[in-house]
């Protein structure tokens, strides 16, 4: 009598499994679903992501803010910058060609960490990087041009901590 | 209102003034099962494709997937290219195999479980050919499958299709058992083998048999899904063990007729289910009959149809050993008990055949 109790306690136990497997593969029906329709609708990327290197060109003074300093071509584990600078007439340095080579680069970053006058930096808008001819990647300063947008402008430094500075 | 019936009367009365105009009236009994036909095949391919585009959202929704959304409006056009490409597909064919039953196994298949169709009452009157034993019929029709699956196991020369023709041949032939036993307690209810009378019978009721059956009707889904060689029990084909199991070697043509007919398959079974266990065209409650019969019963049909994709999509597939199993030592014995059951209360109740 145990066996044939039993054997009708799995079935039914079997059976109300099933039911509730059914009940959770009908719910998640009508969830909403996570694909992400990649060229129509794109993730946003956290603002300071590294998906490209790119010249930071200043709009107000109409110039590039590297000085040709040759601090990233330094740096560069691959020597994959280029670049060349000249003085001008207020006896300043300004840059005149810059070349990077993205074949080579590993977007490492030293050369971003490496520039002093935030001439260098990373955008994260800019991840479709793909090109049809190895010779695309070598990008020059026209190409790496970017203006920063002012919601990414580097906080003024706070007046304590700049006076802690001093006095250390 | 519109009606399944009239819409019957009124294209035979139109096929009617068709054969008076090309003086082919005498030949009109054949010309009406010829367009029977024709309107049946139709109407097969089309829903069978607007099933594959229903399994395949429904599968993608269940795993939090869109699922097919480019070729036409919810891309539901996306099974019609996947159809013209399948048919201009080059048919390649193994070089040892077996010439003719190769050739017929895949319009066997297909052709077995489209005859089922025949006697399916989409309305009342509205079916191509009222059998009265028409379960009969629909169950030894579509049994031949089990033959076209064999042959094409065999005549592929290929020792994956074999194993997977004689693990079908076993799974059918196991699951027609309960698919039967299943349905013996409606026909003791009703004595009736014809699929009208049982739908008429559920209307005088004022009851649908999935309430007072309710064990029937599980088991007959459990085991229409089995014979339609459908996941969870779909050892024929199982992918991960026997690449495509029978139809391994086939392309093309060939191969879209055993996916038309797999998918007959779970039409047919639907339709069955709908028609004993679902009331067929009644509508759920009487003042719901403004809404045609023949919409009701699609509806139904949908219905199971569903519950055997989200099977497929919920459980896992059993072992050959565990169908077997299951088939045996489960679906036969409850279907024995239920009948005994439904006898003894039919027997007390004093009415029956």
């Amino acid at each position: 009598m145990g066996a044939i109790l039993s054997y009708f306690k799995n079935i039914l136990a079997g059976f109300w499994n099933l039911v509730l497997g059914l009940s959770v593969t009908t719910k998640y029906l009508f969830k909403k679903t996570n694909t992400q329709q990649y060229p129509e609708e794109r993730m946003p990327l956290p603002a300071r992501s590294r998906s490209m290197i790119k010249l930071i060109y200043d709009g107000e003074k109409d110039q590039f803010n590297c000085v040709a300093c040759m601090m990233c071509a330094k740096a560069c584990p691959n020597s994959c910058i280029k670049l060349e600078g000249v003085r001008g007439p207020d006896g300043k340095r300004r840059m005149t060609t810059f070349k990077l080579d993205f074949s080579t680069c590993i977007f490492c970053g030293y050369c971003v960490e490496a520039c002093g006058f935030d001439a260098l930096t990373f955008v994260s808008e800019e991840y479709e990087n793909s090109v049809y001819k190895r010779g695309s990647l070598l990008q020059d300063e026209q190409a790496m041009k970017w203006v920063r947008p002012p919601h990414l402008a580097p906080k003024p430094e706070e007046p304590a901590a700049a006076a802690a500075g001093a006095q250390a | 209102m519109i009606s399944g019936e009239k819409i019957v009367q009124l294209v035979s009365g139109l096929l009617q003034q068709v054969y008076a105009l090309l003086g082919l009236s005498a030949y009109a009994g054949i010309l009406d099962r010829v367009v029977c036909a024709v309107v049946m095949f139709g109407f097969v391919a089309v829903f069978v494709m607007f099933l594959v585009w229903m399994e395949r959202k429904v599968s993608a929704h269940m795993q939090s997937r869109i699922g097919p959304n480019r070729v036409g409006p919810l891309g539901l056009l996306q099974t019609l290219a996947d159809a013209i490409k399948l048919t201009t597909k080059e048919d390649v064919h193994p070089v040892k195999r077996d010439k003719i039953p190769y050739f017929i196994a895949p319009i066997l298949a297909f052709v077995a479980t489209f005859m089922g169709m025949v006697v399916v009452p989409f309305d009342n009157k509205m079916v191509v050919a009222d059998l009265n034993i028409g379960i009969l019929y629909i169950i030894a029709i579509t049994s031949f499958t089990v033959i076209a699956i064999l042959s094409a196991g065999w005549s592929s020369n290929n020792k994956y299709s074999l194993l997977g023709g004689f693990r079908s041949a076993a799974q059918i032939v196991s699951y027609e058992v309960p698919l039967v036993l299943s349905l013996v307690p409606v026909i003791m209810i009703t004595g009736k083998l014809n699929f009208s009378g049982i739908v008429q019978y559920q209307q005088q009721a004022g009851y649908w048999f999935v309430f007072p059956q309710f064990v029937a009707f599980v088991t007959f889904i459990a085991s229409a899904t089995a014979e339609a060689n459908r996941a969870p029990f779909d050892i024929p084909e199982a992918e991960s063990e026997l690449t495509g199991g029978f139809h391994t070697e086939y392309s093309g043509v060939k191969f879209a007729m055993f996916f038309l007919g797999e998918y007959v398959a779970v039409v047919v079974s639907s339709a069955v289910a709908a028609t004993v266990f679902l009331g067929g065209w009644l509508p759920p409650f009487p003042f719901l009959g403004f809404i045609p019969g023949f919409l009701w019963f699609m509806l139904k049909v949908l219905l199971v149809i569903y519950l055997i994709m989200a099977f497929r999509w919920t459980f896992p597939r059993l072992r050959v050993d565990q169908l077997m199993d299951f088939g045996w030592k489960v679906l036969i014995p409850i279907t024995v008990l239920n009948i005994l059951v439904t006898g003894f209360v039919v027997l007390l109740a004093g009415k029956g055949a």
